[in-house]
């Protein structure tokens, strides 16, 4: 029944928000009338069978077991890898968790993304799995990006951004 | 100490966060118990941040025994292709910040308006915080180097964004997609869109989008079916061709989907061909619902546990009141013919119904009693042929309405009609890919006199429900899209079907008055709710329907959630007489709703049921839940959302987030302890097996010395006990602990039985407080096939069990069906790697080998299980009878365990029955058989495989 498979009347929860894909979508627009299908690009092709999710926006203290309570709901867990401080080796808010199959993944992407754990709204994006390495942080102190230069206080992740905390740490010492 | 995070500059922080979130205090000012600061407390227990071992690879995949047939078919799902279209969702945005009146509505029946705005604002203000729940993953602040801000979100593409002309097909598209759900009449927008479309009729582009649009309406909204079949019905007077394409493209689908066996959509292609019934020739639909009851005989008098034959009565009764609308009068009398013949089938009870009924029946304080679908439906739909078939919620159009708008210059024509598509039904039938059960009609509110919603004699109740449920399962891709149409119910149907939106159920009955209309709040959860409980298993994984429950209160929390609140106090009040498997399922529903809304519960409404005993329904249901919400969050947390009268309920020792003790550093009491610390020692240092041995045979010589018949036994309980310890810290420190000692625990697991059955008691007993730690491990273990599903069920329903309290704590029945789940997952695995096309002789013996020693070894599960749980029904079991004697056990308790076993026992004879239908030998002949019957082998058979897949992984998931 490819027929039925067509453009659905409301958009997907499971789809990849990968940036690239929201690039192409945005490119889509400008030429509606020519082509209504989006053709494949090679990020839908690594993920067109993902097993793993990416899931961000954890508290720091949002353990291993709290994600298998809540990412369980949605089928047995393969794996489960919790983002970690590159040089502290503690969790830093985000994790990857694998399943056993593709749509285990998707039905997470529908149900789970976009709702609480440990009280935070966490997001998951699909993902063309884990490899070593990308457990860690990739900001400059260790953590996440996105925690360098925060200027929001976020109990959950730290207080403010590492960056802007280090920047009042000077301040304070040529007060 | 161990160290916190935000250690550095912590302080300083937190003195900038108060001069920072001072101008959010106003908002603040009406939280209850819940103050951020709760949140933010935990950087104060040790236990919730530790370090990780840093290289991933020495942390193996969790193991996979049960998992043999891989996601092979995943791979033939391609679901990239779709755009996004999100031009539905106008000016709606899903907020956060209005779910605290949500809960609080959800307890107190009056919410001002004052704490609406309070939600989580304390980590700072509006889109900068979305911004970073959002966008933490690609969104690099910097890198798009322009001024738009943060992305656009789903839902607020508005559909005319440029000053152009829309084109024709966009135009389509929207309009078709929005009918019904703006203030214009349905009507009037129905012969708008038709009259656009005649004029663009010639444009291919416009043209092909419509029919697009149109078939994907259908299946994915079938609460817009009557009003896009109105489009088409007054297409038919604008120009014959809109009606005669929408006929030959929908014919060809009904044709499809049967072939399929895709009743749902079968279902709903059939339903728009009911509106159109006025288009076609002689007797249209009602000759297609004969020939459809025809083949009901032939598959009933074929096997007298037919469920297809069910399925297709229930089909053919939802159609007729549809084709009834839209046809009129001259089909009454068709009508009743069908409805006389489908009497026989739908007062017909299946042996299997026996097995799924919500309450139990015999029980007086049951909330609704055994209906099943097609029994209600028939009784519904005789009493409105008795009334005349008025049919009154189904919306009606006027079938002169574009006439009459043209009548200034044209005289009134006959409008044409079309000959009903042909439509062959193949032999065999195929049954669809989901197994097939009768269903239950149920409801939570029906006999509640207020009359929210329709009374179970209504044919309302029917086919409202019917349509909402379609929606919710069409559209399980987008639950806020579902809730969003849920929310919107009262749109779809005609005008004076439900009272206002939101109107309060204290003053229903006075706003409503004599006439009958219903709270289309109470019709949505109840609906939900009826999924949620469905047996024996629900159509989706169960977390979408709270996810969906979820997305409803988030969309409109005040008149939501007081029937959400009403819904759980109703269940709790009938927890003793409701399904053991369907309490459970609340329990999970429950904890997870609560917390996406903050702990927030009014618990003090259930203090009065604290003093009763545990094994009291009503009592191990507050317990189990605070286990479960203990899980998703933490001790300390949730303790702060309670009583202070329900505080001794979470042991204190929860509080500091240690790992449990580890009863071998008490060396008073227990024996063995300098050999266990030795064993901590060197599983730590990873020491030879040898070294371990010369440990394991010190501790075999001390329970020698004390006369210990099995030895085997206190050397494991060291060991175990030991990984449990060192893998306190996190499920991967007690994964890579397991591996450690992975050998040394199979060759214990098959030297003895009772060492076996200590390997589950250890882990038990070191996660006492913390048995959903201690049912992971046995997870894991099962996994690695250490233990064995039986040496599981052995000791938690022998040993642990005492003279059956056990039988009332939630991880008991948790830690059974996880291992039941996986034993039934397996079998259908097996199953379906049979069921391919082509496949060689020895891979079909080799098959079929595995899968009756397997499917044997779960019939022995099930009896051992059935056995055990029957003698415990009725009170005659060894241990019982003896606490009883002596006193140990009052005369109420011991009432209650036999009341718990028989729940129990319901629920796996009911799992038993279900895998037999599914995984028996008669069920895989018959699917052998099918697939034998089938003409093109690849498409098809690719096709049953995939959605195969899908039923076993809900046993997998939904098997609690």
């Amino acid at each position: 029944m490819p027929a039925l498979r067509k453009k659905s009347t409301v958009e997907r929860l499971d789809k990849a928000s990968s940036y690239a894909s929201s690039k192409n979508r945005r490119r889509n627009q400008n030429r509606r009338d020519g082509q209504r299908e989006r053709e494949p690009t090679p990020e839908d092709e690594k993920l067109k069978d993902a097993t793993t999710l990416y899931v961000g926006n954890l508290s720091f203290y949002t353990t291993e077991e709290q994600i298998h309570e809540l990412f369980s709901k949605c089928g047995e867990i393969k794996r489960l890898v919790m983002g970690l401080d590159r040089f502290q080796k503690t969790p830093c808010g985000f994790c990857f968790v694998e399943y056993y199959t593709h749509q285990d993944a998707l039905d997470c992407m529908k149900y789970i993304g976009g709702t609480k754990l440990d009280e935070r709204i966490i997001r998951s994006d699909l993902d063309e799995g884990f490899a070593e390495g990308r457990q860690y942080g990739r900001g400059k102190s260790g953590g996440q990006v996105r925690d360098e230069y925060r200027d929001e206080y976020d109990p959950g992740r730290g207080g403010y951004g590492r960056a802007i905390q280090e920047e009042e740490s000077y301040a304070k010492e040529y007060e | 100490m161990k160290r916190a995070p935000a250690s550095t500059a912590s302080k300083n922080a937190r003195v900038r966060q108060d001069t920072r979130c001072h101008s959010h205090t106003n908002s603040f000012q009406h939280s209850r118990h819940v103050e951020p600061s709760d949140v933010a407390e935990r950087s104060s227990s040790p236990r919730r941040r530790r370090r990780y071992r840093s290289r991933s690879h020495e942390r193996p995949l969790y193991p996979d025994y049960y998992r043999p047939y891989d996601s092979r078919r995943d791979l033939l799902r391609d679901h990239s292709n779709d755009p996004r279209v999100a031009d539905l969702f106008q000016g709606i945005t899903v907020e956060e910040r209005n779910l605290s009146a949500l809960v609080s509505s959800m307890t107190d029946m009056d919410v001002g308006s004052g704490d609406r705005y309070r939600g989580s604002g304390y980590r700072g203000g509006g889109n900068k915080r979305r911004r970073d729940d959002e966008d933490d993953y690609h969104y690099s602040p910097g890198g798009r180097g322009d001024r738009r801000g943060p992305q656009r979100r789903r839902y607020d593409d508005a559909p005319p964004r440029r000053r152009y002309e829309e084109p024709a097909h966009a135009k389509l598209r929207r309009t078709i997609l929005n009918i019904a759900s703006s203030t214009k009449l349905p009507q009037d927008e129905a012969i708008e869109i038709a009259e656009y479309l005649r004029d663009h009729f010639d444009e291919e582009d416009a043209r092909g989008e419509f029919y697009d649009t149109l078939l994907q309406l259908i299946v994915e909204q079938p609460l817009k079916i009557p009003f896009v079949a109105a489009v088409v019905f007054y297409g038919n007077q604008a120009k014959i061709e809109i009606a005669s394409e929408a006929i030959k493209l929908v014919g060809d689908r009904l044709q499809e989907t049967f072939n399929a066996g895709q009743w749902k959509e079968f279902k709903l292609f059939l339903r728009f061909f009911a509106c159109l019934q006025p288009l076609f020739e002689e007797d249209g639909i009602f000759a297609l619902l004969e020939q459809l009851f025809d083949t009901v005989v032939d598959l009933q008098s074929a096997n007298e546990n037919d469920v297809v034959g069910i399925e297709l009565v229930k089909i053919i009764l939802l159609t007729i009141p549809y084709a009834l609308v839209s046809g009129g009068s001259r089909y009454h009398e068709k009508a009743g013919e069908l409805l006389s013949n489908t009497g026989i089938v739908a007062g017909n009870m299946l042996p299997m119904e026996s097995l799924i009924h919500t309450y139990d029946n015999e029980n007086e304080d049951k909330v609704i009693g055994y209906h099943s679908i097609i029994g209600i439906l028939q009784q519904q739909l005789t009493r409105e042929s008795e009334n005349g078939w008025e049919i009154a919620c189904i919306p009606k159009f006027d079938a002169e309405a574009l006439q009459k708008k043209q009548s200034e210059d044209t005289l009134p024509t006959t409008p044409p009609t079309h000959a009903f598509p042909t439509f062959t039904i193949p032999s065999p039938v195929n049954p669809g890919s989901k197994p097939l059960f009768p269903e239950a009609y149920f409801s939570l509110f029906a006999n509640h006199e207020n009359g929210t919603v329709p009374k179970t004699d209504d044919i309302a109740a029917s086919l409202i429900r019917d349509a909402i449920v379609d929606t919710i399962d069409q559209l399980d891709f987008n639950r806020d899209a579902a809730a969003k149409f849920l929310i919107e119910l009262d749109s779809y149907w005609s005008l004076d079907t439900f009272a206002k939106r939101g109107t309060p159920f204290d003053k229903f009955r006075e706003v409503v008055g004599d006439k009958v209309m219903y709270k289309s709040e109470d019709m949505i959860i109840d609906a939900i709710f009826s999924q949620l409980f469905k047996l024996p298993t629900a159509d989706h994984k169960l977390v979408y329907y709270h996810a969906l429950i979820t997305s409803c209160c988030k969309l409109a929390p005040q008149a939501i959630a007081p029937s959400l609140g009403r819904a759980i106090r109703t269940i709790y009040q009938s927890l003793h007489v409701l399904d053991l498997e369907l309490t459970y399922r609340f329990l999970d529903w429950f904890t997870h709703h609560l917390s996406n809304f903050e702990f927030r519960w009014r618990w003090a409404e259930w203090i009065g049921d604290l003093e009763l005993s545990n094994l009291q329904p009503k009592k191990a249901f507050i317990i189990a839940a605070l286990d479960k919400e203990i899980r998703l969050s933490f001790a300390k947390r949730i303790r702060s959302t309670l009583p202070q009268e329900m505080n001794e309920l979470i042991p204190a020792r929860l509080d500091e987030d240690n790992s449990p003790e580890f009863k071998y550093d008490n060396p008073v009491d227990v024996p063995y302890s300098a050999q266990a610390k030795e064993l901590i020692q060197q599983l730590k240092k990873k020491a030879p097996a040898e070294e371990v041995q010369k440990t394991i045979d010190q501790i075999h010589d001390l329970a020698n010395e004390q006369g210990v018949a099995d030895v085997l036994i206190p050397s494991t309980d060291a060991f175990v006990t030991a990984i449990c310890r060192l893998g306190a810290k996190s499920l991967a420190h007690v994964l890579s602990c397991i591996e450690r000692g992975k050998d040394r625990l199979i060759e214990v697991a098959q030297t003895s039985e009772a060492a076996r059955r200590q390997i589950v008691a250890s882990v038990f007993g070191y996660w006492k407080d913390q048995p959903g730690v201690a049912v992971r491990i046995i997870d894991i273990l099962l996994n690695y096939t250490i233990l064995a599903p039986m040496t599981v069920i052995q000791w938690v329903l022998g040993e642990n069990l005492g003279a059956g309290e056990g039988l009332a704590e939630s991880w008991v029945y948790e830690i059974i069906s996880i291992t039941i789940a996986k034993v039934s997952s397996r079998n259908r695995q097996i199953v379906n790697s049979r069921v391919v096309k082509g496949l060689p002789q020895d891979m079909i013996d080799m098959v079929e080998a595995t899968l009756s020693k397997d499917r044997d070894a779960a019939r022995e599960l099930f009896k051992y299980l059935e056995d055990v749980l029957r003698a415990l029904a009725q009170g005659s079991t060894d241990r019982l009878m003896e606490k009883e004697m002596s006193g140990e056990i009052s005369k109420e308790d011991g009432e209650l365990i036999k009341a718990w076993g028989k729940r129990w026992h319901t629920v796996f004879v009911r799992k038993s029955a279900v895998e037999e239908s599914v995984v028996g030998e008669q069920a895989v002949e018959a699917r052998i058989r099918l697939l034998a019957a089938e003409p093109d082998p690849e498409p098809e058979a690719m096709d049953t495989e995939v959605a195969n897949g899908d039923a076993t992984e809900e046993v997998a998931v939904n098997g609690d």
